[in-house]
């Protein structure tokens, strides 16, 4: 593939190296998919979707692809896009245990090679509209939708953001970072991560004909668990929203 | 006038005391202003854009919570038809002075914002700047923007951001640190202050959603390079502004 940016083979790179204790970590915490986020919360309670069951979907960064094979056996017809190979390979196993297919894609968000107007439903779960620059996913989750079709993703929040302690690897109470210019974010081990201000993305979906539907700011219940993040961080989420949920729909003209 | 509920009456009381020591004055400046301009840092409007490509001229509009009417005074001189609602005789006197001073006349209305007396539809135009969008109830003073504007009608409002009152606690000005709790966020009484409302973003989309707004621009304000901590509100110093935002500027139009 041509025209990877710096920071798509960066990630790549870097997940193609996680990939397999990422999954020994993380793997049977989300192995029901249809779950959002580092907590799990159900779809069944935040009901972001609706019903899904005749749905063209396409999930970026789709990982092991669980959220996509609870898609299929919910009726939808899931395309799964990755931009590490390795993760792919998680994905095509469980397939194969699972006995389904449907397309599983290697690309970067950033430019799918997919054509115009293709679903009915982007979706991503703490994927790509992380891990790639939504200066570039915006306008392609846009062109990749359908005139009606909509988006739905999870991701960090700008607050998340302001109080990372890298050194601790926890969010804390300090204002640690600005918020104007919020953008990129190179971690320590290797990843590249990306975040706007509320306005900025705001002024995003709109520049690229997409109508701003929700914005769910997710709270974990009292004592939820996750293998992604510690106790101290669901405490702190219990305060404010340490993740959040976009939903925008593509203008229908 | 309809009673007015004990949080407006004490929003009265606040602001008949803030218009004898400061509104009083700062009107008068803001009526002298040509230019349009925003918030605590005077962000110019043709940097901003809060009001890009919404026709003016011959436009009704209503400010919910006028104050000294400075706003809906920079609107009449680009041809607006305005109508200021308050719920402060003081201000709304100031504004009466002003009016005469300036030879600009537009109705002003004692009122309370989340019950206006004006027929459903009428306005293309509500515009609030730290009135309603802080000193009434979003949850009431919403449904009333959305009764009073026309279909295709825009509502503009300049309220603080979530995250300066995140970091507000009792003393001003605001931390570098979190001291509020978001989930939950709703009414807030300041010692010395009145009764003001704050919601989330994720809150304010979906109220202006359930209402039939469609969203179409958040401004966060930034203090610019140059900016000093404002003479009167001190809730915030521009350090802080120049890094965080401390107040955002909603527009959202009517379905």
């Amino acid at each position: 593939m041509s025209g990877l940016s710096d920071h798509a083979r960066r990630n790549r790179e870097f997940w193609d190296r996680r990939s397999d204790e990422y999954h020994e970590r993380n793997a049977a915490f989300i192995a029901g998919g249809m779950a959002w986020g580092v907590w799990q919360i159900p779809e069944a309670e935040l009901n972001v979707l609706g019903d899904v069951s005749g749905l063209d979907v396409l999930e970026l960064g789709c990982g092991a692809a669980e959220w996509s094979r609870a898609l299929l056996a919910a009726g939808a017809r899931p395309v799964g896009l990755d931009n590490s190979a390795k993760r792919l390979e998680w994905a095509r196993r469980a397939n194969e245990e699972a006995g389904v297919g449907f397309p599983l894609l290697h690309a970067s968000a950033e430019d799918v090679p997919l054509a115009d107007g293709s679903f009915d439903l982007v979706m991503c779960d703490w994927g790509a509209m992380t891990f790639a620059d939504p200066y570039l996913t915006v306008p392609e989750v846009a062109r990749l939708l359908r005139p009606g079709g909509f988006a739905a993703w999870t991701g960090g929040t700008p607050w998340a953001w302001v109080t990372y302690d890298e050194g601790r690897d926890a969010h804390g109470t300090e204002l640690l970072s600005d918020y104007f210019g919020l953008h990129r974010w190179d971690d320590a081990e290797g990843s590249v991560d990306f975040m706007l201000p509320y306005g900025e993305w705001i002024r995003l979906f709109r520049r690229s004909g997409l109508a701003v539907e929700d914005l769910i700011e997710v709270r974990p219940p009292e004592g939820a668990r996750s293998t992604y993040r510690t106790a101290e961080d669901a405490a702190w989420a219990r305060r404010w929203p340490l993740e959040q949920i976009w939903k925008v729909r593509k203008e229908a003209r | 006038m309809a009673e007015l509920s004990p949080e407006a009456a004490r929003n009265r009381d606040l602001w008949t005391q803030t218009n004898a020591e400061y509104t009083h004055e700062q009107g008068r400046r803001a009526w002298a202003q040509e230019e349009i301009s925003w918030g605590i840092w005077s962000l110019p409007e043709r940097e901003v854009g809060a009001l890009a490509g919404i026709e003016l001229e011959g436009a009704d509009v209503i400010e919910l919570g006028c104050g000294t009417g400075y706003v809906s005074a920079w609107l009449a001189r680009r041809g607006a038809r305005p109508v200021g609602v308050d719920v402060t005789p003081a201000q709304l006197e100031t504004a009466r002075q002003l009016q005469l001073e300036h030879g600009l006349d537009f109705p002003l209305l004692e009122a309370d914002a989340q019950a206006v007396p004006l027929p459903d539809a009428s306005f293309d135009l509500v515009v609030s700047e730290y009135g309603a969008s802080i000193w009434c109830d979003p949850y009431h003073w919403i449904p009333e923007a959305a009764r009073l504007l026309r279909p295709g009608g825009r509502l503009v409002f300049l309220c603080n951001s979530t995250l300066v009152i995140l970091c507000s606690d009792d003393e001003e000005p605001a931390l570098e640190r979190l001291v509020q709790t978001q989930f939950g966020m709703h009414r807030f009484e300041w010692p010395q202050g009145g009764v003001e409302y704050h919601i989330s973003h994720g809150s304010w989309i979906a109220l202006l959603r359930e209402h039939g707004f469609e969203v179409e621009a958040l401004h966060e304000l930034q203090a610019p390079a140059d900016a000093t901590t404002h003479e009167h509100y001190g809730y915030v110093t521009a350090d802080w502004g120049r890094r965080w935002p401390a107040e955002e500027l909603w527009r959202a139009r009517k379905r």
